[in-house]
């Protein structure tokens, strides 16, 4: 895989408060990597350090096929968390503005800022005033902006954040398709749900540290195990007793089996006791929001640091 | 530098395009020319004194001797009447006309030794001065009538005064007949240069809303993924300026035709002078001096309505030269006048107003000064950068003088 970006150990700290501690992880041409955390764990603050918005305190940022000193600017597209436009200009001026300071071709700009409007349902909205837009349209010519330039790499602070179900579904195949065209894309969220179904690579990080880092399978394969849903009528204690039986979450009639690591399924249901009470029976492997959730919560054993080569 | 040439540019386009500043550009110059003429038009008293009519019935010769010896402008609203009207007659006019006045010159008047001036009601009572050219006149003849020559009731008609003599003033009397003229070749590129430095002041005032409103709307991070902060802030620095120049643009096309037309002064003669090079030198240093400072705190501020007096003050600081005004009219090389030369937020102002007042302009104090100002404005404009970096990712609070002096520090 062709790298990008490398970020080795970076470090930040704000008074006496650690904010992120020994950072690192790569992005490749092509893929989707993705920086998970809770609130304020720190994700923020790693990409403002990429995008020398904010200075680190230690470690090193490498932005590959760049042989100056300092940050490509014009090859990296970014849309931050915290983001807006000015309200009473035209959307097409401040899509081509943004181009300009990409130092990118006008002309060429003006044709992809017109494709992008007409993909995105936006199409004759070019010399609309930004203020007339609504909040989902406004987050489209965002977005339009920072790859407007066609970016070599993209960066993307909580894209998903305040979209409603069908503009993220338009945010992910875009971004989906970007990847495919060859664009590095570091996402970060705290939707899991969203980037499960999107990531090559993932980047768990929790309060400033890492937690987990490889590609989706690995991850999966290493930290979701199995569990098993059971609707019935059953005492916690027994369910707790079935071997290879991590913990038990019970709610009313429904009881959640978190099953260990090295369990073999098969095998597993053919030595289950036959006065369990089934009405509903599922295995499935533990989501990555539930991983994420756990982890925030302290449930999860993963703890620290856990690492799957990249 | 390319990229802060992208973001003036921008700034500038966006303003150029906005109804409200395009408004303001035209409104202003306009507004000056109606306060201009306004004075005038109220001028009534000088109007009424104009429109006025004076008839005189000359039994004496006096205004006919008189007359010859006037300018033309001040007697061709007097009228010769040829005969003697009664005093019931003059009032019978005067009940009829308006702006009128009638005098009666018979040996009457030069046995009792008053003058009656019969006026209309719509004339004021001060009117009875104009006709005080014809003391004098009427005086000599009541002397040449008692038996004195024409010669020698002339000299003692015109009676004698006194006059208070300085070495100052035998220079003033000196140099009097060019003074004015010379006040006026200094006044004009001064107050061409005043007249930029306080409209680029003005649109100047405006980066601070343009920094206030980047944090406001959040869109200083997605802009800071393109430049660096710097480059920014330099760029909204030079696009205000731009704007302040057409600023100026604006005012010269509308109101120095008007000058040029309404007022008997070769403006353009005495503004395209070497000095003005100088002057304008002075009014872009204050600007980005003062640029400096708005842009930083307008960085600071999210909502302007919610800012601190700290950061209003800020904006007083351009008049701050008001308060040093009465002391330099007084006297222009006073220390008052040159304490402001030298205190980098008055230099601009203060040396403005000096330089238009003093006749040989102190050299050495505007070189030291300028040297102040430019070593001020790299300050500031170092200072500004810091606040500006920190203070324009600050969203959702204004930042408080100790936190921007912690950035200062950083």
């Amino acid at each position: 895989m062709e790298k990008v970006l490398t970020v080795e150990n970076l470090g930040k700290s704000f008074k006496d408060t650690r904010i992120i501690r020994d950072i690192s992880f790569g992005v490749n041409k092509g893929e989707i990597m993705a920086v998970l955390g809770p609130n304020g764990a720190g994700k923020t603050t790693t990409i403002r350090s990429i995008m020398g918005i904010m200075y680190p305190d230690e470690g090193d940022i490498q932005f590959h096929h760049y042989q100056s000193k300092g940050i490509p600017r014009h090859k990296i597209g970014y849309l931050p968390e915290e983001r807006g436009l000015y309200k009473n200009v035209k959307v097409m001026d401040i899509l081509l503005y943004f181009a300009e300071l990409k130092d990118y071709p006008l002309k060429k700009a003006k044709l992809r800022a017109l494709e992008y409007l007409k993909k995105f349902g936006l199409e004759g909205k070019n010399q609309v005033s930004i203020e007339e837009l609504s909040k989902g349209m406004g987050q489209k010519v965002q977005f339009i902006a920072s790859i407007i330039h066609e970016p070599e790499l993209l960066i993307l602070d909580e894209p998903f954040s305040g979209l409603d179900p069908v503009s993220q579904e338009v945010f992910k195949e875009e971004i989906k398709e970007l990847a495919q065209k060859g664009t590095a894309v570091l996402l970060s969220s705290h939707q899991m749900n969203l980037v499960e179904q999107l990531c090559d690579r993932l980047f768990l990080i929790h309060r400033g540290q890492k937690v987990i880092y490889g590609t989706m399978e690995e991850v999966k394969k290493e930290y979701a195990n199995f569990k098993c849903t059971i609707q019935g009528n059953n005492d916690i204690q027994k369910l707790e007793r079935i071997s290879k039986v991590q913990r038990v979450e019970q709610k009313e009639n429904k009881s959640i089996l978190y099953l260990m690591q090295d369990v073999h399924i098969p095998s597993w249901l053919k030595q289950l006791p036959d006065d369990i009470d089934i009405q509903e029976f599922t295995v499935d492997r533990v989501s990555l929001h539930e991983i994420f959730v756990d982890i925030a919560t302290g449930k999860d054993e993963i703890g620290e640091e856990g690492e799957l080569h990249a | 530098m390319r990229n802060s040439l992208k973001v003036a540019k921008w700034e500038y386009k966006r303003n150029m395009k906005n109804k409200s500043f395009i408004i303001s550009l035209f409104l202003t110059p306009v507004l000056f020319l109606v306060f201009f003429n306004l004075p005038l038009l109220f001028d009534n008293d000088q109007a009424e004194e104009e429109g006025s009519q004076i008839y005189v019935y000359d039994e004496l010769t006096v205004w006919s001797s008189l007359k010859s010896q006037l300018p033309e402008e001040t007697t061709e609203n007097w009228h010769e009447i040829d005969t003697y009207m009664t005093e019931d007659e003059i009032m019978q006019k005067l009940n009829e006309a308006e702006n009128t006045a009638y005098i009666m010159l018979t040996d009457q008047v030069l046995e009792n030794g008053s003058v009656k001036v019969y006026i209309s009601d719509d004339l004021d009572e001060n009117f009875v001065y104009q006709t005080n050219i014809l003391e004098q006149p009427l005086l000599a003849q009541r002397l040449a009538d008692l038996g004195l020559t024409q010669e020698e009731a002339q000299i003692s008609a015109s009676g004698i005064g006194f006059e208070t003599v300085t070495p100052e003033s035998i220079d003033k009397a000196q140099s009097e007949g060019s003074n004015s003229a010379n006040m006026l070749e200094r006044i004009v590129p001064v107050l061409f240069a005043g007249v930029i430095l306080f409209s680029i002041l003005i649109t100047g005032m405006m980066i601070f809303q343009s920094a206030s409103q980047e944090k406001k709307e959040k869109v200083a991070e997605i802009v800071l993924s393109s430049l660096t902060p710097e480059e920014l802030m330099k760029g909204k620095i030079y696009g205000y300026f731009g704007l302040g120049i057409t600023q100026v643009a604006a005012w010269v096309v509308i109101i120095l035709p008007f000058l040029v037309w309404r007022v008997d002064v070769p403006f353009l003669e005495y503004l395209f002078v070497p000095e003005l090079l100088l002057l304008l030198f002075i009014a872009i240093a204050g600007y980005l001096l003062f640029a400096s400072i708005f842009v930083s705190i307008g960085a600071t501020v999210e909502d302007m309505n919610s800012s601190s007096n700290f950061q209003g003050m800020m904006f007083m600081l351009p008049f701050l030269p008001a308060i040093f005004f009465g002391p330099i009219m007084s006297d222009p090389s006073g220390i008052v006048a040159q304490i402001g030369t030298f205190f980098p937020i008055t230099t601009p102002g203060v040396l403005l107003i000096r330089l238009a007042l003093l006749e040989t302009w102190p050299w050495v104090e505007i070189i030291i000064a300028i040297v102040v100002l430019i070593v001020s404005i790299w300050v500031f404009m170092k200072l500004a950068g810091k606040i500006f970096k920190t203070g324009i990712l600050l969203y959702g609070k204004d930042a408080t003088p100790k936190e921007i002096w912690k950035w200062i520090r950083q």
